[in-house]
């Protein structure tokens, strides 16, 4: 299955977060942007590891932005989603799509 | 309200038990610091600071799972080789102290003040064995000094803590419990020999980055 990864739950959402963020993604965001849309509270630790391990699957590219005062002095680091990424994420959204097809999820879990 | 968020701190050890656990990279905690003001400036500096603990807390615990599973077996490797290592070196206080003893035996009045010493130094000596064990899982482990070393901790808790109840079953005499508090300062040693290598590597690291900026 080399090459034909699906992504974790998880990183699917964080994946989806960089989508919907475009160049305004960094943990911060990122963060806030899964909590606000899956009213699940994550913490900065997850989003960070997370996005480190689809660093090194080659799924995200990081860039450094400029330090703020209200960061104490620390810079940003900015998230996006690579084409091997892209993949990955519309393999997982099939296979999601495909699993779920037929489906009466809201009258089979009652 | 903003300035005030802003010229307010968050809570310092919550950042220093952050950055023993992070990567060397800066910008974790600098997230959190600006959601810490983010936050104060919405609710206040107490709900502020609240938060800032939790999300410390989740995010360590976050980070500990993460660096397990993303190297399990470097990991692994580093604990056992700690775990190996302490239990070869265990008898190295005790031959190296009655050597010392024996040597300058001469220098003590009597044999009772010798007794003494060794009684004293025997600990002192076992913990820095124990700290000495810490640094090399740390300095195996690289960057997941912490993890390795609360791993071997926490087997030596389990151990310790399987010993006595054991005993405390076979002989159903509580009277050895009032030692049992010193038996956890040999994985306490160990973990903090895990902190002073991971605060050195980040000390090493913040100088490194001052360099590159000159």
């Amino acid at each position: 299955m080399a090459g034909r990864d699906f992504l974790g739950e998880f990183e699917h959402l964080v994946v989806l977060a960089l989508l919907r963020l475009e160049d305004r993604a960094y943990g911060v965001t990122v963060r806030q942007e899964i909590e606000f849309r899956t009213k699940r509270e994550v913490s900065i630790g997850a989003v960070y590891a997370t996005l480190d391990r689809l660093e090194r699957k080659g799924y995200v590219k990081s860039r450094c932005g400029d330090p703020t005062p209200e960061r104490g002095g620390r810079s940003k680091r900015f998230f996006r989603i690579t084409a091997k990424g892209a993949m990955a994420v519309n393999r997982t959204q099939q296979a999601l799509h495909n699993m779920s097809a037929g489906l009466e999820l809201a009258r089979s879990s009652s | 309200m903003t300035t005030k968020a802003h010229s307010v701190q968050p809570p310092r050890i919550a950042t220093w038990l952050v950055n023993l656990f992070a990567t060397e990279d800066e910008s974790m905690v600098g997230d959190l610091h600006e959601e810490f003001a983010q936050v104060g400036s919405r609710s206040g500096i107490g709900v502020a600071r609240n938060w800032y603990w939790r999300q410390s807390l989740k995010t360590i615990a976050d980070l500990v799972g993460g660096g397990f599973r993303s190297a399990p077996w470097s990991t692994l490797g580093a604990t056992t080789t700690g775990f190996l290592l302490l239990r070869a070196a265990h008898w190295l206080p005790d031959k190296l102290l009655n050597v010392v003893t024996e040597r300058y035996l001469m220098y003590w009045s009597n044999h009772f003040q010798a007794y003494l010493w060794l009684l004293n130094a025997l600990f002192p000596a076992f913990l820095l064995t124990s700290l000495f064990t810490g640094c090399v899982v740390a300095l195996i482990a690289k960057k997941r000094e912490m993890i390795a070393t609360m791993a071997l901790g926490i087997v030596l808790c389990a151990m310790i803590l399987f010993g006595y109840l054991s005993a405390l079953a076979q002989t159903g005499d509580f009277n050895f419990l009032w030692n049992m508090p010193w038996a956890f300062s040999d994985p306490i040693a160990i973990i903090l020999g895990g902190m002073v290598v991971r605060q050195f590597r980040l000390h090493a690291a913040n100088l490194s980055v001052a360099k590159n900026e000159e």
